[in-house]
């Protein structure tokens, strides 16, 4: 495959069936395409168009059709090792030379499993057969001869030009020729292809757009496009548009992609540049790249042993036949005279080994991949039906989506975790703020007393206010008085908060305002200024109108200097409806306080105690401040700023020199704080995760104050740690010596040349390695940002930083790129061979969500990226204990328990052949019956094989919740290793278990007296041989007491080993699983509370989290709709 | 633009016991003294099995005489195959102490000679010796037809070596509808010893029923003690494959013949469960006071 599929998983699970278009037209498309350079085409002009052949607007995602459905999918399920190994086995079995079972033992299996995945196969591919018909036949309008005319969306064709109206699905790829907004914006939304819900703007080019609804205009026109060929990225486009002898440059802002939805505009035209399986969403559809588990791996080996360990056997066995033919069978011919093709011993042994190759088939697992991927689908299926696992406020349920990894779960040793939207709900409450040295947000008792708030404390009470949000919540009562007494600083403060900012305003229902913000913050500044009677109704690109205590007044927005993570600030000017010219400007404290007017040194002073104590409860804060500016003065700057503007070389640099400029001399007017709130259960959580052994990291985008704030509030910094290393280094020396006096400080000896890890590291293996567990002397944290971490991650330093950080107890990354995030976590897993999992909610984290064993999906607020590209999915951080330690357990026990039960009684069923050569003259004769060994696998012992490995449970979840130290021999890969299979038993009895159980018992005597009936053997005597057998030999009471002292000689040694094995090696699990009996049979104590406790008092630097605003959209002049029921509405 | 929860049903998954992992269930969990007083009482079990197998077993008579020696002279005639038709006879007189009470079964027993070769067992047709099909002998090779193109009847390896020397398929002296001229109802392919001879041993080692002792006269009681002695028309050669043949009286209990396997299998396993019992009862009680330390009942 030409290309790699980075984008794949990037298309929602809901089209899931377009993974499968695969192969086949992906192989039609690349062929085309080597023949295509650069696609040419024409506006309405289907003749020239067809010259280029390329394809219509029908996908086509099934893979099969009636006639060549069984031969295809034959030869894929061939593909697969197991098939093919049965094939083989067939055909060796049809030699008759070498022949030693009956051919139907392999075939009815074989058929049993092929007809079962076909019949799956055919069903899925008939849902995708509906659903490709569904979507081809969808109708659109296209222009024909001058008018709309409504068609299938198979028909579309490259040079059509397709309306598109609100709400509706995008056609085809196509370039946005006009629409019914102004300056010919369309709003998109882009969720089917890359699962973000907010909305995107795309505008037409100015020459086209003037065409607005026209059709003759649109008729007639016949631009050109040159573009480049079908390709699968998603934000690239590039082509030129020749209308009229001009060209005109095209890129991915006036495209319109197959998939998305057009919202908040009425209707567009579009000329239709790609189709069907050339348009990009189709281009990203492929098979995802597989993940695989430790235990698959180990699987392998095991097998591959296992095949030594086959031929082996088979190696002695014909050996062994070719000293007794020659000792014994040579003189044996008077009654068993030699097969003529037996020239001498040796060729008969020959003949021999493959004859035991058929029979000890059984010793190969092979059937084993696929009650595998049972199994695992049956534990994934859990982790979806999980009640507990359900959000109710967004109503999902938890996803496991990829179903391959559930054992894994049970193994996970490191944790990486994003902050921002998984630690933190990413829901911005305006909290306290502080105006002109008043600090307000603090509730007291009548006695003066500081009292928390709780879902009973009164809310302040903002019905005087029509615009008021009603979801919003305040306490501080005395804020709502200062406003109502008309406190003017407070006015002001407010003022502010409605003026300067980039949020858009919705209003469908007069008085129903929504915002539509680009960071969470900013929506929350804007909201707690709308309810205290300072409503930002609407904007234009030069007005902003403002409902300010129930006055309408219109302010003149003269310019907004927008944030970037230079200016940590962001300021607008504005004329006021009084004709002053005032500046308001909010931003991070550090940059803020240095732009003050001296004169607020004092208020300066008070205002950074608050901030102090806002930081200490984990608050984000920002500073508000204002100037009032000369008239003169700002025009001057005005005409600097639009020329500035204008140039086009280094002109970010330049507009932000001019700004500040005019941002100087500020009065300060306060602080607000806003509390990012912790997800539920994010303490508890981690504290079990804590005691699970789980290493907890944190990769942040954040600031390092933040984050280390953060991590003190959801106890992954504890206050009780001996130290926290602070890694800050600018260059590779600082950087190494500060990673090396932290481990000296761990763990002095591990400098030392004779430390064992230092001597293997000397010897420098070249085969991968594995750095072992280092033990520090006791907790330490460790924080290091991004900056240092470029350098931290190069060649010598990295393990370096591997093995300081992994002595401390928990991580802190901050400032990371999202590909550093990806870095660590390959750090991580290369030297530690260990199972990590990263967890994270936002783009941002994709790459180390892809890059860790098992990457978890938040599908919280910043959009469905990061759920996207992950293994699992859930709403909840708290998700995760449930996760691990009750499914992750069960599934890694079960598998493990799974494994051993199913080679012990594979091995079981085939050295009974062994042993019974040694009597046979290794003749190739098998002990049991034929039709025993068909249906051993497949009838007898897969459903208690099956019936355990889904239902068994060795503690209850309460109990693995409650004691996370159960957790720990799944890191460690305990169970099952190549030195151990675990002593079978099944713990937990349901009654699925017994029915399995001892139906497949009953099951077994019904088809061994159906098969050794009078009328089978009589029907068929070459077939059915053993006439009478089963009624003659149930009959004798040596058989029934040869069971029951088999039973006995196998229970009793497992028994007791299982009894004497905690008493000699105690483990810790065994210690807890005590324990845990002890409390099963004594009444119940109370659980163990944890306390939540409050950050500690550190003082921390104030966050801003803030993005890039619609800034530069509001000014350039293209506004958001100008609607006439606004401007009436503005009148009033 | 955000759809809202409230517009779909509810995603929540069904509260049943499956799929909350919530089934009913019994959890094995065996207590110390529940473990060993189960090795107790299974080695009581075992142990007594044991002796009652035994004691059944040594109730039971048989005796063996083996006649490969006595008539070498006779295996050395059959070892070269144009001696076919000549007869040789030897007889093996043997002494019985006490009498055998109850039924006497007198079986053949084989050493080493091998009926279960895969060749071997795949050599007959069931549907020949059913009737269905005389002519059916495909899978027969290399017994399946003779010279002149007939189909053998009964063909096949195995009843090609039906174990009473006669031989007519190539070895059999006689047509299989001579196997016993005196009884029609024992004759051809229902003949007794060719059924038994027809259904193969699972090892080299084996014995197969040949008669019955007839109970009449002074044999009432069973197989009075004293002096006698088998004539043996000697037609199977064993010899080459170093093979033997020996000729077992032997009277029958409900648990089978002589053989004291089981019984002493039983009795071993009784014997190890209660040595087992017991060192573990002594495990346990050296290391109990262990596994309950006080810190660790300070953390529950």
């Amino acid at each position: 495959m030409k290309y790699i599929k980075p984008f794949i998983s990037e298309i929602p699970w809901k089209y899931s069936w377009y993974y499968s278009a695969m192969s086949l037209f992906e192989s039609q498309s690349e062929n085309r395409q080597s023949g295509e350079p650069e696609r040419c085409l024409q506006a309405n002009n289907r003749e020239f168009n067809t010259l280029f052949g390329y394809p219509n607007n029908t996908i086509k995602t099934s893979k099969y059709n009636v006639l060549n459905f069984l031969p295809l999918n034959l030869f894929e399920q061939f593909q697969r090792l197991a098939n093919a190994y049965f094939l083989i086995l067939l055909f060796l079995q049809l030699i008759p030379q070498i022949s030693s079972l009956a051919w139907y033992t392999t075939v009815i299996p074989l058929m049993v499993v092929l007809s079962i995945t076909a019949v799956k196969d055919a069903i899925d591919d008939l849902k995708r057969h509906q659903n490709d018909n569904q979507v081809n036949n969808r109708s659109v309008l296209v222009l024909t001869n001058g008018r709309m005319k409504e068609d299938k969306w198979m028909n579309i064709q490259v040079g059509d030009i397709v309306k598109v109206e609100n709400n509706q699905s995008v056609t085809a790829d196509m370039l946005l020729l006009s629409s019914s907004e102004p300056y010919s914006l369309t709003y998109i939304e882009t969720a089917e292809l890359d699962g973000e819900t907010n909305l995107k703007v795309k505008q037409a080019i100015s020459v086209t757009s003037d065409m607005e609804n026209n059709l003759k205009l649109l008729s007639a026109f016949d631009g050109e496009v040159r573009c480049e060929s079908p390709n699968n990225k998603l934000d690239k486009f590039a082509g030129i548009l020749t209308y009229k002898g001009k060209n005109y440059i095209l890129d991915h802002d006036k495209l319109l992609l197959r998939g998305c939805v057009i919202r908040n505009t009425d209707w567009c035209y579009g000329l239709v540049i790609y189709t069907g399986p050339d348009t990009k969403l189709m281009q990203n559809c492929g098979k995802s790249t597989f993940k695989r588990t430790h235990i698959d791996h180990l699987m392998n080996v095991l097998v591959l042993w296992i095949f030594l360990f086959l031929g082996s056997m088979c190696f002695i066995l014909a050996v062994g036949h070719g000293i007794w033919e020659n000792k014994k069978g040579y003189y044996f011919q008077n009654f068993l005279p030699w097969k003529e093709y037996v020239s001498s011993s040796v060729v008969s042994a020959i003949l021999m080994f493959w004859s035991y190759f058929i029979i000890l088939n059984t010793v190969v697992p092979i059937s084993l991949y696929v009650s595998v991927e049972i199994i695992r689908l049956g534990n994934s299926y859990y982790i979806n039906w999980d009640r507990k696992m359900f959000y109710a406020p967004k109503n999902t349920p938890a996803q496991a989506r990829t179903t391959t990894l559930n054992e894994e779960l049970g193994q996970v040793k490191y944790v990486f975790s994003d902050k921002t939207g998984t630690l933190t709900q990413n829901i911005m409450i305006f909290k306290k703020c502080s105006i002109n040295g008043t600090l307000y947000g603090d509730v007291y008792d009548k006695n003066g007393q500081r009292v928390e708030v709780s879902e009973k404390t009164e809310k302040v009470d903002f019905s005087y206010n029509k615009l008021a949000d009603p979801k919003f919540s305040f306490y501080d009562k005395t804020l709502v008085e200062a406003v109502k007494r008309g406190d003017g600083r407070v006015h002001l403060f407010f003022l502010s908060l409605s003026l300067c900012h980039t949020v858009m305003s919705e209003e469908k229902v007069e008085g129903e305002l929504v915002y539509q913000a680009q960071s969470p913050d900013e929506g929350a500044l804007v909201t707690a200024a709308r309810n205290f009677g300072f409503a930002f109704r609407s904007r234009t690109s030069e007005t902003i109108t403002v409902v300010e205590m129930g006055e309408t007044k219109v302010y003149q927005l003269l310019a907004i200097l927008d944030f970037d993570n230079v200016r940590k600030r962001m300021s607008v000017i504005v004329r006021t409806p009084e004709d002053r010219v005032m500046l308001f400007c909010k931003g991070a404290d550090t940059i803020v306080c240095q732009l003050l007017h001296p004169s607020c040194r004092s208020l300066g002073d008070v205002t950074m105690e608050h901030l102090d104590d806002f930081a200490i409860e984990g608050l984000r804060t920002l500073m508000v401040a204002y100037r009032e500016l000369d008239n003169a003065f700002f025009q001057a700057w005005s005409k600097k700023h639009s020329e500035v503007c204008l140039s086009l070389e280094d002109r970010e640099n330049k507009i932000s020199n001019v700004s500040e400029e005019i941002e100087k001399d500020l009065m300060l007017l306060g602080a607000t704080a806003i509390e990012d709130k912790l997800q539920d259960g994010v303490l508890e959580t981690i504290i079990t995760l804590n005691k699970a052994k789980i290493k907890m990291w944190t990769l942040t985008g954040d600031k390092q104050e933040t984050a280390v704030n953060i991590a003190y509030a959801c106890n992954i910094f504890e206050d009780e740690m001996d130290e926290i290393f602070i890694v800050e280094g600018k260059d590779d020396e600082t950087i190494w010596q500060e990673l090396r006096s932290a481990r000296a400080k761990m763990k002095p000896e591990s400098l030392l040349e004779s430390d064992p890890v230092n001597s293997y590291l000397t010897m420098k293996p070249k085969m991968p390695f594995k750095i072992p567990e280092e033990v520090p002397n006791g907790n330490y944290g460790l924080v290091i940002n991004g900056y240092s971490l470029a350098y931290a991650l190069e060649g010598n330093l990295e393990l370096e930083l591997l093995r300081t950080a992994c002595m401390c107890k928990a991580v802190i990354c901050c400032r990371m790129t999202p590909l550093q995030k990806a870095q660590v976590v390959e750090l991580v897993k290369r030297y530690k061979k260990v199972v990590t999992l990263a967890i994270g909610d936002g783009a941002n984290d994709v790459s180390m969500i892809k890059a860790a064993h098992i990457g978890i999906g938040i599908s919280g607020q910043e959009g469905m990226q990061a759920m996207l590209n992950s293994d699992y999915a859930f709403c909840q951080f708290h998700y995760l204990r449930r996760l691990l330690l009750v499914h992750g357990r069960w599934s890694y026990n079960r598998m493990c328990k799974f494994l051993s039960y199913f080679f012990y009684k594979n091995f079981v069923f085939t050295l009974v052949h062994f042993w019974y050569a040694f009597f046979s003259g290794f003749s190739a004769q098998t002990v049991y019956d034929t039709w025993f060994i068909t249906f051993y696998n497949l009838v007898y012992t897969s459903l208690p094989v099956l019936g355990l490995s889904l239902f068994d449970q060795d503690v209850n979840e309460t109990w693995s919740l409650r004691f996370p130290e159960l957790y720990e021999p799944g890191q460690h890969n305990l169970y099952f290793n190549k030195k151990e299979f675990i002593a079978l038993e099944t713990t937990y009895w349901t009654m699925i278990s017994h029915f399995f159980i001892w139906g497949s018992l009953g099951f077994y005597f019904c088809v061994l007296f159906f098969l050794y009936s009078d009328g089978l053997c009589l029907m068929f005597p070459n077939v059915f041989q053993f006439l009478g057998v089963a009624r003659n030999i149930l009959k004798l009471p040596q058989l029934w007491l040869s069971l029951v002292l088999s039973v006995v000689l196998c229970m009793l040694p497992v028994i007791g080993y299982q009894f004497l094995k905690p008493l000699f090696w105690p483990v810790s699990v065994d210690k807890v699983i005590d324990r845990i009996h002890h409390c099963m049979r004594h009444p119940l104590p109370p659980p163990i509370r944890t306390k939540v406790k409050h950050a500690s008092s550190r003082r921390s630097a104030y966050a801003f989290s803030h993005k890039q605003g619609f800034g530069a959209l509001i000014t350039s002049g293209k506004t958001m709709k100008g609607k006439p029921k606004k401007s009436s509405l503005l009148k009033k | 633009m955000k759809r809202t929860p409230q517009d779909c049903p509810s995603r929540l998954p069904e509260n049943t016991a499956v799929k909350q992992q919530q089934l009913p269930a019994c959890r094995l969990q065996l207590s110390a003294t529940g473990i060993l007083s189960g090795f107790f009482a299974t080695g009581v079990f075992c142990l007594g099995m044991g002796v009652i197998l035994i004691l059944s077993a040594k109730s039971s008579m048989e005796i063996e005489i083996n006649y490969t020696k006595i008539c070498a002279s006779c295996a050395k005639l059959r070892e070269n195959a144009r001696n076919f038709d000549k007869e040789c006879t030897c007889s093996i007189p043997f002494h019985l102490t006490q009498t055998m009470r109850g039924n006497v079964y007198m079986y053949y027993k084989l050493y080493g000679f091998y009926q279960n070769l895969h060749g071997y067992l795949l050599s007959r047709s069931n549907s020949q010796l059913l009737g269905t099909d005389v002519k059916d002998v495909e899978t027969c090779a290399p017994f399946s037809k003779s010279h002149d193109g007939t189909p053998i009847a009964p063909c096949g390896a195995i009843a090609n070596s039906l174990f009473n020397g006669t031989t007519k398929p190539p070895s059999w002296p006689k047509p299989v509808y001579e196997l016993d001229e005196n009884d029609p109802g024992n004759n051809g392919f229902l003949n007794d010893d060719f059924i038994v001879w027809m259904r193969t041993a699972a090892f080299p080692t084996f014995k197969k029923l040949y008669r019955r002792l007839s109970r009449t006269q002074h044999f009432i009681e069973g197989l009075p003690a004293g002096n006698y002695s088998f004539n043996v028309s000697y037609n199977f050669p064993v010899t080459r494959f170093q093979g033997e043949k020996s000729v077992v009286l032997s009277t029958l209990t409900w648990s089978g013949g002589h053989s004291l396997f089981l019984g002493l299998a039983y009795t071993v396993t009784g014997a190890m469960t209660w040595l087992a019992a017991f060192s573990m009862m002594a495990v346990h009680l050296k290391l109990k006071g262990k596994r309950f330390s006080p810190d660790d009942k300070v953390k529950l």
